[in-house]
């Protein structure tokens, strides 16, 4: 039953994002991109046309409101395990204070910057913070609080990439030794979220033909950390192993199938109005079929691994 | 699923041996010992030598293919 209403979810989510595609398409072929590039709303006048869009973006919100609601659900419910909570206050003190001590250094910085950047452009005709030829600058004694603090900054950000290269490559020989899956928060999964900053593609578009922010669909991938973080510290034995490979076998099966289908579809050229919308709806698919795949890896692998309700221990 | 007929229940108990045990001797989690048990699960040969081995009883005994 459980896994019906799963399924059941995803299609809806699915048949939600084509809706709100095929929509958009509609707009911007036969409705002079009403709704779809940012327009004044104070002079908004409905239209017959506009149907298609509204529909789709208020069931898509109403999806994603069922789906948060879903998620509340569920913390509050992993909240009441106590064994979680366990877990989750191990996280050694001294970890604690090294990772305040990054944050209030990273804070720090950002606040010299600003301060540097007022006092810049307040007695110093913002040099150094608005676009200068640097081939004809000359050192100047005011702009050594500028110079400071954009120093001061990408030290910082070099610390952190540092901090981060010496992370990876401590977990990754953790995990070369360790049996257990890594420890994982589910609440990581609400990076899900950032996915929709995939939407200010459209109104980015209409602005200065910018595509960038398609790619943030990708980040729907990452509602797989809910599994994930579901699987956490479990042991790797063999049939974890098995049923790992399986589901990324199956993941990548759907997600090049899905790739594949839109490079033949697309490839016509024809079936957009233009080149650019064209490469918009591809890359659009491209991003969606890289997070269901990230995001199938987790789910069919906690799908496979608990297909029946564990029973009680036997004696 | 895999086609075959699992006899490690009646040998686990004949050990007095529970899921929790024997996984914890052979080195895997219990989901596979039940998932053995019910026949839903392939093992590789040394997991089938140690789980023969645990249980002492011969592996053509315990898993039976048609």
């Amino acid at each position: 039953m459980k896994k019906k209403k799963d399924v059941a979810l995803i299609i809806v989510g699915v048949v939600c994002i084509v809706l709100l595609l095929v929509s958009s398409w509609y707009s911007i072929t036969f409705n002079d991109s009403r709704l779809v590039v940012p327009m004044n709303f104070s002079e908004y006048t409905f239209c017959m046309k506009d149907l298609p869009m509204i529909c789709s973006v208020s069931l898509f919100c109403l999806y994603i409101l069922y789906l948060s609601i879903l998620l509340v659900k569920g913390i509050i419910k992993k909240n009441q395990n106590q064994s979680l909570n366990q877990c989750i206050q191990k996280i050694n003190p001294k970890l604690k204070k090294k990772a305040a001590a990054i944050i209030i250094a990273g804070i720090v910085c950002i606040v010299l910057l600003f301060v540097s950047s007022w006092y810049s452009i307040t007695f110093n005709e913002s040099r150094l913070v608005v676009p200068m030829n640097f081939s004809e600058y000359t050192f100047c004694m005011k702009d050594l609080p500028m110079i400071c603090s954009v120093s001061l900054l990408c030290l910082y950000i070099f610390y952190l990439c540092v901090l981060l290269i010496k992370g990876i490559i401590k977990n990754n020989k953790s995990q070369f030794s360790n049996q257990y899956t890594r420890k994982i928060n589910p609440k990581l999964g609400y990076l899900g979220f950032l996915g929709l900053i995939g939407f200010l593609g459209f109104w980015s578009y209409g602005i200065d033909k910018t595509i960038f922010p398609f790619i943030f669909f990708m980040f729907f991938g990452f509602f797989g950390f809910f599994y994930e973080g579901k699987m956490s510290g479990t042991l790797m034995d063999e049939m974890y192993k098995e049923n790992k490979l399986k589901a990324s076998a199956k993941a990548n099966k759907i997600s090049l199938g899905i790739i594949f289908l839109s490079l033949i579809i697309l490839g016509q050229g024809r079936i957009m109005v233009n080149l650019d919308f064209t490469l918009i709806a591809f890359v659009i698919v491209v991003a969606l079929a890289i997070a269901l795949e990230i995001f199938l890896n987790q789910y069919l692998l906690y799908r496979y691994d608990h297909s029946e309700q564990i029973e009680e221990s036997e004696e | 699923m895999p086609d075959f007929e699992c006899r490690l229940k009646k040998f686990r108990q004949l050990k007095d041996l529970t899921q929790e045990e024997l996984a914890i001797q052979v080195g895997v989690r219990r989901e596979t010992i039940m998932r053995l048990e019910k026949a839903q699960y392939n093992p590789s040969l040394k997991l089938a030598i140690d789980i023969s081995r645990a249980v002492g009883a011969p592996i053509e005994e315990i898993f039976i293919f048609d």
